[in-house]
């Protein structure tokens, strides 16, 4: 797939997501059907005097966790991390990851405890990265498969993501600060909306706005709210939750004394409770998000775009952000994205900020 | 393949179903496959849309996290799968030289055999093209030639093999060809899919280090073109005296062949006497990884010699041609009651004065 816009979209990667300096050596990530735009962050790399250390695989992004590995070897093995891959993460100055899945259901092939015992595994190397002390940046390529989830054809999905991504970041910035602040002042956030009226801690925690960082498409703001203060409940009722290629309709949880009390799906309930029993922490909110793209507007089945869409908000099960002051530890950081722009809204200590979708302050 | 090793797998994307195959099988002997796959395969720092843009300074040195994969993996699977074998053309060659060279440190275990690797081929239409061959019918070339009972391979190359470790000097007769070369003391390896050291993947060879001044007499390469750093030469015709290239032609590309005799001291000398051996192979594919292994042939490479091997010609080429030492068949000939047969004669190898091979079939 040539399009010009992929050098403007490695520049973003590089400038604006990851600051990339001379002599940096960063580890570039993900599977060859990306190859224009890895081509463009290997050229934009070289422009800028620093390493671009390729490390492709096809079903993984971690290149010591293939999926053709996965699926073969013991849960004792890929418990045990690779030395090399290790040192790679450990060692890098800075990590693009690239994401363009050719089929997004490939994860299914694997055992769900694989798939965790993976992700233990290399927890600890990627540890600088989940903290933010090392630049990383994760971004979307255009497959057909990314398209067809998200309902659309290949090249309108094309249109789509260059229209999220390609975005004045410096003004987008502004105006998350701006709601942001407002977030960092309060103590409490509620959150109302069908089957849902739940309210969550946040005093302390300072919100932290993705204009162009870890995550491309950015476009949000977030927070790790106070581990053991969400309170009622809240029904994902407008968009499937989507984790480890399974699809979950109707997921309701309710939380008590900040832990998820009660759980229920339409579908794929077993896997629901499964994973929230994965360890101590991930029946604990590791993040609050509010969405604010203003080029996403629609589901995509794709939790980096959906989480963005203008008018919702999401909270993750699982891993909180240390950095922001999240202590909530677990394998597992599972985004659900909540649609308000259909009689949803968000309260501050009780003041609505946001209604519709629509922000009021 | 040991339980716990961590095996580094590079190469470039075509190549997806064997590195899925490979994956499984390490999974299944308890090690891990390290993917580093890149745009280009080989080294993953070292890709062409990088090497194109980088500064002079960057070029030259290695990064510290993918010199240390190379040198501390247990071992190495490099799966060579070119979508294009003439890709290289787009970068400045020195530059390429240069990058990849900035990592020979780092492969240095690698050079002297100690610790494993391998390099092997998947049949992509790139690799097919270049051996004038449609893409399935080189997939099944490639597999015949490598899907060998090796074990049954090693020990009939053993048993040649062992004769020319017993002998003093070995001569290569043909057409335009008696060439003398002393083997006293230098052992001969034999690649049959190798163990422990590295390997290339069709194997089907045995090979030496002659002794660096013992070349005497004439070789004619009339058979085969000779490729070297993407050129062609045909009709190379080489005169040895002690061991030295005296004098040298061909038909096409002279110049080239007499700039690469002299890029250094070493680059007039052998450093490798090569016997193929793989009954897979049976022709030209333009391509010295195949063309050194064909049945019947005999190959030399001018320049650098393997140390581990007893070899100390030293040089910074090393340039394998071969000879063809099988009857074939005279152009344009049409088979006739007076001359049936139609074939220039094949050439001989002989050790010590005895006839071993004679027109490409041993007769030890």
């Amino acid at each position: 797939m040539k399009d010009e816009r992929f050098r403007p979209y490695a520049d973003l990667l590089l400038d604006t997501c990851v600051g990339v300096q001379p002599g940096w050596e960063v580890l570039v990530l993900g599977p060859p059907h990306a190859r224009p735009l890895l081509e463009e962050i290997g050229a934009g790399l070289g422009r800028r005097g620093a390493y671009a250390v390729f490390q492709l695989a096809y079903g993984s992004l971690i290149g010591a966790a293939d999926r053709s590995w996965s699926r073969e070897a013991s849960v004792d093995l890929i418990s045990k991390p690779s030395k090399l891959q290790v040192h790679l993460f450990e060692k890098c100055d800075a990590i693009v990851a690239v994401d363009a899945p050719e089929n997004t259901r490939d994860g299914l092939s694997i055992d769900a405890d694989k798939l965790a015992a993976g992700r233990a595994a290399y927890m600890p190397s990627l540890r600088r990265l989940i903290a933010h002390e090392a630049p990383w940046v994760g971004c979307q390529y255009p497959t057909p498969a990314l398209a067809q989830e998200a309902g659309m054809a290949t090249d309108e999905f094309v249109e789509f993501l260059f229209g999220a991504v390609l975005l004045d970041w410096k003004a987008e910035k502004e105006r998350m600060q701006r709601y942001a602040d407002r977030f960092d002042a309060a103590e409490e956030v509620r959150i109302v909306g069908a089957g849902t009226d739940i309210r969550i801690g946040v005093a302390g925690r300072t919100m932290e706005v993705d204009a162009g960082g870890a995550n491309m498409p950015g476009g949000e703001f977030f927070c790790s709210p106070v581990e053991n203060s969400a309170e009622g409940e809240i029904l994902f009722g407008e968009f499937p939750a989507v984790y480890a290629g399974r699809e979950l309709t109707g997921v309701r949880l309710r939380f008590e004394g900040g832990r998820v009390a009660e759980a229920s799906a339409d579908t794929h309930e077993d896997f629901l409770i499964e994973t929230i029993d994965s360890d101590e922490g991930a029946r604990r909110l590791g993040e609050l998000g509010i969405g604010c793209n203003p080029g996403i507007t629609r589901y995509m089945k794709n939790t980096l775009f959906d989480e963005k869409i203008d008018g919702t908000v999401h909270v993750a099960l699982g891993h909180g952000f240390p950095n922001l002051g999240g202590t909530n530890e677990s394998q597992i950081h599972w985004d659900i994205v909540k649609d308000l722009r259909d009689g949803g809204r968000i309260e501050l200590d009780g003041e609505v900020v946001q209604e519709n979708g629509a922000w009021t302050i | 393949m040991q339980e716990g090793w961590e095996v580094l797998v590079l190469g470039p994307p075509q190549a997806r179903p064997l590195y899925e195959a490979i994956g499984r099988s390490l999974a299944r002997r308890g090690a891990y496959a390290v993917f580093q796959l890149s745009p280009d395969g080989g080294v993953g720092a070292v890709n062409r849309s990088w090497v194109r843009h980088a500064p002079d300074e960057l070029v030259g040195t290695p990064s510290g996290i993918q010199a240390h994969v190379l040198a501390e993996c247990d071992a190495l699977i490099v799966v060579l799968a070119p979508e294009n074998t003439r890709d290289a053309s787009s970068v400045d060659a020195t530059r390429y030289t240069q990058a990849r060279g900035s990592y020979r440190h780092a492969m240095q275990r690698f050079d002297a055999d100690e610790a494993p690797w391998v390099a092997c081929h998947f049949p992509t239409p790139g690799l097919a093209q270049e051996a004038g061959m449609a893409t399935d019918e080189f997939a099944d070339f490639l597999y015949a030639a490598c899907l060998l009972d090796w074990d049954a391979e090693r020990e009939r190359m053993q048993r040649y093999a062992d004769r020319f470790d017993a002998a003093d000097e070995v001569r290569v007769v043909g057409e335009g060809t008696d060439l003398r070369l002393g083997i006293t003391g230098r052992p001969t390896e034999v690649d049959a899919g190798g163990t422990g050291g590295g390997v290339n993947m069709p194997g089907g060879e045995f090979f030496c280090c002659p002794l660096e001044n013992s070349a005497e007499g004439e070789i004619v390469f009339g058979e085969f073109p000779a490729v070297y750093r993407g050129r062609e030469v045909r009709g190379i015709r080489l005169r040895f005296e002690a061991g030295r290239v005296v004098d040298a032609s061909a038909e096409t590309n002279e110049d080239f062949l007499v700039e690469t005799l002299d890029t250094d001291e070493g680059s007039r000398r052998l450093g490798e006497l090569g016997i193929g051996c793989n009954p897979g192979i049976t022709r030209s594919m333009g391509n010295p990884y195949f063309d050194e292994k064909i049945d019947g042939t005999v190959h030399l490479a001018l320049g650098f010699a393997f140390p581990q091997f007893g070899g100390k010609n030293e040089s910074s080429i090393h340039w394998d041609i071969v000879k063809d030492l099988r009857p074939r068949p005279v152009p344009g000939h049409r088979a006739s009651p007076d001359d049936p047969g139609g074939q220039h004669n094949g050439g001989r190898i002989e050790l010590d004065g005895t006839v071993v091979q004679e027109s490409g079939r041993w007769l030890v």
